[in-house]
């Protein structure tokens, strides 16, 4: 039985060079514009790991403060500020709880601001909890700042010309994409249950009975579609070996170069130094 | 016991209707607009149109799944109000397209049962329902199966199942006959009957427009949120009415054509057709 | 220049009765066979063997030999057969790749995925394209489309590796009225476009009437009849398979009959 041949070699793929074919229709070859946005993708990746670990790992105010300039910063360079407020509002459910159980509740203060009754808010639990504010705060801007300036494809690609697999890349994709079709889904699956007269508007108990008629149809239906989605991916040739055509390179000058590793390796020493207590002359 | 049980034998359906009925989703988009339609007790309609034109919107409504944000909608002579869907649900059963989507028991048995006993029923009076409602369908033998060992045609029959073992006055299915082969086709047209000689009203969505013209006696066509054709199959597979059917993408089946072809007047099923042809030879 | 099926037989892991069950079938270059058969007649077992993803993607056992211009089907991997015969499924949304942000990206996936050159890539999107007419969706985001300008989309993703052979399985089942008629025109024309030898798998029989050659009929896992796509249509024992003729030779034989004749019309 004659073994089937491996399809005829393809030519080399033209990664590496930084130049984007001139061929590509506008909408894929377009590299985004603006002072910002216009840093490489991965770029952008490590300042927000940069913000996220100096904020949380250096103590006292210094961390969140400098980040939550930095980002102000690069916020208003980018022309996003007002786009920040969303995330900002997203926070205060997380920063409400935060300070109210600090302020309350911080364990042996005795600095009372005011005695209420029972609450007895104390200054070292305020200062405790504004801290911790600023440090969430800040982590959900970097998020913010990443989010707005940088399309997740084009981080995606990035990465994977730089070298990460093909299936990681695919993963994170995929599930980004993924969480819509499962919500609508869901949705569905709700609908249908409750024309058969499942209950879930009325009492508490009675709305617990509907978690596996609502949970299994979409298990299934997760499962049919990783299913599907493998037959679709095989037939269109992802599990080949052959290392995927790059079709738009980001701009990445030696001077960006440089600077990210000296800001990547640079907050993991300030993240050591904090820990090692090196920092405590830092407000 | 509903309204419709505690009435005996007899016709059993309800009344549905839709009085001006306007509904724009939470995100803008105004899917329904002005839509006055009354369907009798006992009557059968069938609801066409493409994607987006507002079929399965509308039927929403009438379950409760969708409130209407103008005009007012009717179920049983009264406004459909605030109840809540498993209120409804008892009134109008609605079979969605795709029984994936609602199926989640390991046994045919206890997936039938599972409406007939959110609306109350348990023990000698549920096992009946359940036999009777396969016994429909043409599963009975399958009854202690697990679903998905059963292929896609008899997941859709089961999930109608469902809904006919909680016997509502009214039934509305959803694309039905989508998937189906010819004989799971000619199945759903059997029960369609059935639960008009029952007196049942039944309400079907469907993109067969052969199906329709042999099925139904009422045909409903939609597009962009509105009725843009109400009649009988005669009349709305009728040649006056082409070029509206045409503006929605829609064709006659080919026995209305041929009997167009032919002089006949409009002949929309193959057996008014043949009966128009023999009549005329 | 074929595919061949030769005394296939298909069992899926865990099955009492095989899906197919000694498939004796040849699909020829530049031509459309249809396939019918009433559901769980074992169709979509056969596009699957077909394309090679069974048994490679989904577990079962393969008998006999499935042969594509000549080479053996049995040991080769899903992604070296891509580029010589496409599968395009039922549902449109399931079949994209979920990682485009355009229709263009969406249809240069396979292509990508194989490493092909750049300017390779370029021309074989662009063609794909222009051969299902569909050009004006390339900027779209394949998420946001109607059934049936996805289902094309996923069709330009499949002819985008150029394959000698396309298998396609219910491709209009989930779709409405309107883009039924507009993939099934873009299927009237393919082989024409493509040069590919297709097989269609289909309940609508009078789509199958438009656009078949041949038409192969299957029972639980067998042919049971196959030949020219006009007299397999007329052949009485069709409705006892389980499928449903074209309107046109059902109202045909209705008046036959009655004892009546019929005035043509275009179908």
């Amino acid at each position: 039985m004659a073994e089937l041949e491996a399809p005829a070699a393809p030519s080399a793929p033209s990664d590496g060079s930084t130049a984007i074919s001139g061929r590509l229709p506008d909408f894929v070859a377009r590299p985004p514009t603006g002072p910002y946005r216009r840093l490489n993708p991965t770029t952008k990746l490590v300042i927000a790991f940069a913000e996220a670990l100096v904020a949380f790992g250096v103590r006292g105010w210094t961390g969140p403060l400098v980040v939550l300039g930095v980002i102000l910063a690069g916020a208003v360079t980018a022309r996003i500020g007002r786009a920040l407020l969303p995330y900002l509002l997203a926070t205060i459910p997380l920063v409400a709880s935060i300070l109210l159980i600090n302020t309350f509740l911080y364990p042996g203060a005795t600095d009372r601001i005011v005695t209420v009754g029972p609450l007895a808010p104390t200054w070292t639990g305020l200062v405790a909890a504004t801290q911790a504010t600023l440090r969430v705060v800040a982590f959900a801007m970097s998020v913010a700042l990443l989010g707005l300036t940088t399309q997740p494809d084009h981080l995606i690609a990035d990465l994977e010309r730089r070298g990460a697999g093909r299936r990681v890349m695919f993963v994170v994709g995929a599930t980004l994409r993924m969480i819509p079709r499962m919500i609508e889904r869901a949705g569905e699956i709700t609908e249908a249950q409750r024309a058969r007269a499942l209950d879930t508007e009325g009492r508490v108990w009675r709305r617990a009975r509907g978690v596996v008629p609502l949970a299994g149809p979409l298990v299934f239906g997760a499962l049919t579609d990783v299913e599907e989605l493998t037959m679709a991916l095989e037939a269109r040739g992802f599990t080949a070996p052959t290392r995927r055509t790059v079709l738009r390179v980001f701009p990445d000058s030696g001077w960006e170069r440089g600077a990210r590793w000296a800001l990547f390796l640079g907050s993991i020493v300030v993240l050591i130094l904090s820990i090692a207590g090196r920092l405590e002359f830092l407000p | 016991m509903s309204a419709a049980e505690a009435a005996g034998p007899g016709p059993r359906g309800v009344a549905l209707a839709c009085e001006s009925v306007g509904f724009v989703y939470p995100d803008g988009t105004q899917a329904l607009e002005a839509v006055d339609l009354a369907v009798a007790p006992g009557a059968r309609v069938a609801l066409v149109g493409q994607n987006g034109s507002g079929k399965s919107t509308l039927v929403r409504h009438f379950n409760g799944l969708l409130r209407a944000t103008r005009g007012r909608v009717m179920v049983d002579g009264r406004e459909v109000g605030v109840r809540h869907v498993a209120e409804l649900a008892r009134l109008v059963g609605v079979v969605f397209q795709n029984p994936d989507r609602q199926i989640f028991s390991g046994r045919v048995r206890a997936e039938v049962a599972f409406g007939a006993r959110n609306v109350g029923l348990s023990g000698h009076a549920l096992e009946e329902r359940v036999v009777a409602a396969l016994t429909t369908v043409g599963l009975e033998s399958n009854i202690d199966d697990n679903p998905y060992d059963l292929g896609y045609s008899k997941r859709k029959l089961l999930a109608l199942a469902s809904i006919l073992a909680m016997e509502t006055p009214a039934v509305v299915l959803d694309e039905p006959t989508t998937g189906q082969d010819a004989r799971g086709v000619a199945r759903v047209q059997a029960i369609v009957a059935g639960l008009a000689s029952a007196g049942r009203t039944v309400i079907a969505i469907s993109h067969d427009m052969r199906f329709v013209a042999e099925t139904f006696e009422r045909v409903v066509v939609m597009r962009a949120g509105m009725v843009v054709l109400d009649g009988s199959p005669a009349e709305v597979f009728a040649e006056p009415s082409w070029p509206v059917l045409a503006s929605t993408y829609l064709e006659p089946p080919l026995a209305a054509r041929v009997g167009a072809a032919a002089g006949l007047g409009s002949t929309p099923s193959e057996s008014s057709l043949i009966e128009g042809l023999a009549a005329r030879a | 220049m074929t595919i061949a099926f030769e005394g296939v037989r298909y069992g899926y892991a865990g099955a009492r009765q095989p899906a197919l069950d000694g498939i004796d079938l040849v699909l020829h270059s530049g031509s459309v066979l249809g396939v019918v058969g009433a559901n769980e007649s074992g169709k979509s077992t056969l596009c699957l063997v077909a394309a090679g993803l069974a048994p490679a993607t989904i577990a079962g056992r393969l008998d006999g030999t499935v042969t594509i211009d000549g080479l053996s089907t049995a040991g080769a991997r899903p992604y070296e057969l891509a580029q010589r015969c496409g599968v395009l499924f039922q549902n449109p949304v399931t079949q994209l790749s979920g990682t485009a942000s355009t229709v263009w990206e969406e249809v240069a996936f396979a292509p990508r995925n194989l490493g092909l050159a750049l300017d390779d890539v370029v021309d074989r999107v662009e063609l794909a394209l222009a051969d299902l007419g569909i050009g004006g969706l390339a900027a779209r985001d394949p998420q946001r489309l109607s059934g049936g300008q996805a289902q094309l989309v996923a069709l330009a993703g499949v002819i985008a590796l150029r394959p000698p052979y396309l298998v396609l399985d219910e491709p209009t089942s989930q779709l409405d009225p309107r883009g039924t008629n507009l993939v099934s025109d873009i299927l009237a024309g393919l082989v024409e476009a493509t040069g590919a030898g297709i097989l269609i798998v289909e309940h609508k029989t009078d789509l199958l009437a438009r656009m078949a050659n041949r038409i192969a009929v299957l029972e639980t896992g067998r042919v049971v009849a196959e030949g020219p796509g006009k007299e397999v249509l007329a052949d009485p024992r069709l409705e006892d398979w389980g499928i449903s003729p074209p309107s046109g030779i059902r109202i045909a034989r209705a008046a036959a009959a009655a004892g009546v004749s019929v005035p043509e019309v275009a179908a």
